[in-house]
């Protein structure tokens, strides 16, 4: 990024930003930025950019906006970096805006009143996230650097939230009003997932071995796992209540840990069995796409078939495996909402109460986390494959 | 000393090593040479026993190798597979380290066997020890692919077309070093190739192998004057054995000596004692000189070479 006057003078002008920033600027006049609620059910009055802000706000927004499309015109060599810190600094200032505008708006007299983000507040945060990705792709900075600029932006959203100035924030209210139930249903959630694909993941590496040391495994295997996934997963929940409450009234034992029609255990079974056909088949695919020669090699030089699954094969299968741990997780999370229809918890429950009880912001508190987790997951995994691959890293 | 005594291999209904017996003295050199498909990786793959032999018996140092722990039985034969199969998921030095690891040695032992393997097989540890095998050029894997089955220091070595997908003048590099190497180490070696000049080049004693037999088992010097068969014959070729004769033999023999040697005069490509007849008399066709001297490793004269003489005496 050293790079001097002359070469600086041949930067073209990016393309992206200004466009990004330029549909921004108008979504955020035209749309409303936030709404007040007088209570939790009845709609609420949307406000503009002007009228939420006041001028100095809606003129501070509109002046970063506009430098963004200038700092992205000019052929300036360390426009990117200057960029980086503008947006970045944007995006982790956001709940700000919600804060002026609270603070504007909100009637002191009515406790039950709520703010809540409108439709300009969600198109600025998602053009500028677009923005930050873009400008991160052109600076192609490290990874511990995205994760880094992803904690700043995480952590100063979530001291905003939890200050005073954002208490009447629906999104705040319906956390508050669920008290200790959130850390419940991430606990639920996050045990649910991950157990269902840590078991999976042992018993697809069981299975995978079964079929490479049998060839007469490979098609019954094959074939029960995608049948497995080619049933619809609430189907699979409602299909599981049957006998897992027969068993569990015939089996005493079973209730008294849990094991019931619906609730976890039926969730997890469900779970497990979507998440074998991935696991199982990348597995499989990873370890016999090993070519022989290199098995071979190990063993013409003395490896034992331990010494040449352990050191050779299974560090050359390892990132493919992982890949298949990937997908089977950002999936599990995804079902483990669903799974919340047979009373099995997590953030999903928040989903279906407030889809029943109309309260989008109760949707909201149960989806967002949920977007999230699988994002982190994609994102850590990710990670994972690529520091097990020796070569791409490094070369 | 290896010996293979009525082996056979095989595969379903094809026979692919058919009846085979070889006897591979300590120290030496054996060249198995054939044209594609005729048995030659086999027959080295039946010797440290990655295929089991359908029948006859394989014996190394007098013990039979189907009683021994393959494992160990491995592991005291250096192995270089055809196209390297090193381990793209270790660096170089680690590929080298393996079969010292298998074996347990303490570290720094490894850590200087490596480095003096690779200064001995012209890699430099500093630039190429912590590289994959995918940055390395196709000549460079190849000796990565030797210094790994030379290790361990195993009293046999076993080699299957080590000096395969690399340009000639590479090629001849490593046959050089394998010459200069093999002069250092004296390992039992079994060495595959179809290439018949390496063959020449490399061997003790050639085996010539067609359709899963053995034709010929012989020096260098005895396939060329007595090919036991027309197909050997086509194999070494009928025309230029002259000239491949001359390759075997070095300038020493036919030289005239000085007296005493007398004391260096510089230049760079001088005819040393060592080089092949062949070579001699190229340097004289091109020069158009009737003698050339001849001089030592330590660069002084020790006689001279006439043209006429090796056209006499040189096949
Ligand atoms: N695993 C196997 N299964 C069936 N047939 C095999 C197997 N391995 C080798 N063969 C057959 O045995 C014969 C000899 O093969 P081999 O690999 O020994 O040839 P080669 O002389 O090494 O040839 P190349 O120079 O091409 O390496 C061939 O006809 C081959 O098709
Ligand atoms: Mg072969």
């Amino acid at each position: 990024m050293s790079v001097t006057g002359p070469v600086a003078s041949r930067i073209p002008p990016n393309r992206v930003i200004p466009a990004l920033a330029l549909s921004a600027l108008v979504l955020v006049w035209l749309l409303d930025l936030g709404t007040i609620q007088p209570n939790r059910i009845v709609a609420g009055t949307g406000h503009g950019l002007l009228s939420s802000l006041g001028w100095i706000g809606a003129g501070l927004v509109t002046a970063v906006l506009a430098a963004s499309i200038v700092l992205s015109m000019v052929p300036l060599a360390r426009r990117y970096l200057l960029l980086l810190g503008l947006t970045g600094l944007s995006l982790a200032a956001l709940p700000l805006l919600l804060e002026v505008f609270a603070s504007r708006h909100l009637p002191e007299d009515s406790p039950y009143a709520r703010s809540s983000m409108g439709a300009g507040f969600w198109c600025l945060l998602f053009l500028l996230s677009l923005m930050l990705i873009e400008i991160l792709g052109r600076l192609k900075t490290r990874r511990s650097l995205q994760l880094m600029l992803l904690v700043f932006v995480c952590g100063s959203w979530l001291t905003l939230l939890r200050s005073d100035g954002l208490e009447s924030l629906s999104l705040v209210r319906e956390f508050n009003g669920q008290g200790g139930q959130f850390r419940q249903a991430l606990w639920t959630h996050l045990a649910l997932a991950f157990g269902a694909v840590s078991i999976s993941a042992v018993l697809a590496f069981v299975l995978a071995l079964k079929m490479i040391r049998n060839t007469a495994w490979r098609r019954p295997v094959l074939g029960a796992v995608s049948f497995l996934q080619t049933i619809p997963s609430l189907a699979v929940f409602g299909l599981l209540i049957a006998p897992l409450s027969a068993l569990s009234s015939a089996f005493p034992v079973l209730q008294s840990l849990g094991i019931r029609g619906i609730g976890w255990a039926p969730a997890l079974l469900a779970l497990i069995a979507y998440s074998l056909l991935p696991m199982v088949r990348n597995t499989f695919v990873a370890l016999t796409e090993v070519p022989e020669s290199l098995a071979d090699a190990g063993r013409g030089m003395g490896m034992t078939e331990g010494q040449v699954f352990f050191q050779v094969k299974l560090p050359l299968a390892l990132p493919v495996i992982i890949e298949g741990v990937r997908i089977t997780t950002i999936q599990a999370i995804g079902l483990t909402a669903v799974a919340a229809l047979i009373g099995a918890g997590g953030f999903g429950s928040f989903i279906f109460q407030g889809l029943g009880q109309a309260a989008m912001d109760l949707v909201l508190l149960g989806a967002l986390p949920t977007i999230a987790l699988a994002l982190l997951a994609d994102a850590l995994l990710t990670m994972l494959a690529a520091s097990l691959k020796p070569t791409s890293a490094r070369s | 000393m290896i010996e293979l005594r009525n082996v056979t291999r095989r595969f379903g209904d094809t026979v692919a090593v058919d009846r085979v017996n070889l006897t591979i003295e300590t120290g030496e050199v054996c060249v198995l040479v054939g044209s594609s498909g005729c048995g030659k990786s086999t027959t080295l793959r039946m010797i440290n026993h990655l295929l089991p032999h359908s029948a006859g018996e394989i014996l190394v140092d007098g013990e039979d190798t189907t009683a021994m722990n393959p494992q160990q039985l491995r592991l005291n034969m250096g192995y270089v597979i055809q196209g390297t199969g090193l381990f793209p998921h270790w660096t170089v030095a680690r590929n080298i380290a393996m079969v010292p690891r298998l074996l347990k040695w303490p570290r720094q032992r490894i850590d200087a066997r490596v480095d003096e393997l690779m200064k001995l097989l012209d890699l430099d540890p500093a630039t190429h020890a912590h590289k994959y095998p995918q940055q390395l050029s196709g000549g460079q894997a190849q000796r990565v692919g030797v210094a790994r089955a030379l290790a361990a220091d195993p009293n046999i070595l076993l080699m299957d077309e080590p000096f395969g997908a690399v340009d000639a003048i590479t090629r001849e590099n490593l046959q050089l070093e394998m010459l200069r190497i093999q002069r250092q180490v004296r390992k039992t070696t079994v060495f595959v190739t179809h290439d018949i000049d390496e063959a020449l080049k490399l061997a003790s004693r050639i085996a010539v192998m067609d359709q899963g037999r053995i034709i010929q088992h012989d020096t260098p010097e005895n396939i060329l004057r007595r090919p036991a068969s027309d197909f050997v014959e086509s194999l070494v070729g009928k025309q230029d054995r002259g000239l491949k004769l001359m390759s075997l033999r070095p300038v020493r023999d036919l030289m005239t000596p000085h007296g005493s040697p007398k004391p260096s005069r510089p230049g760079a490509d001088v005819l040393r004692e060592d080089d092949n007849l062949r070579l001699a008399l190229s340097v004289m066709l091109w020069q158009d000189l009737p003698q050339v001297a001849v001089f030592n490793a330590r660069g002084e004269e020790t006689g001279v070479i006439t043209r006429e003489r090796i056209i006499q005496e040189g096949a």
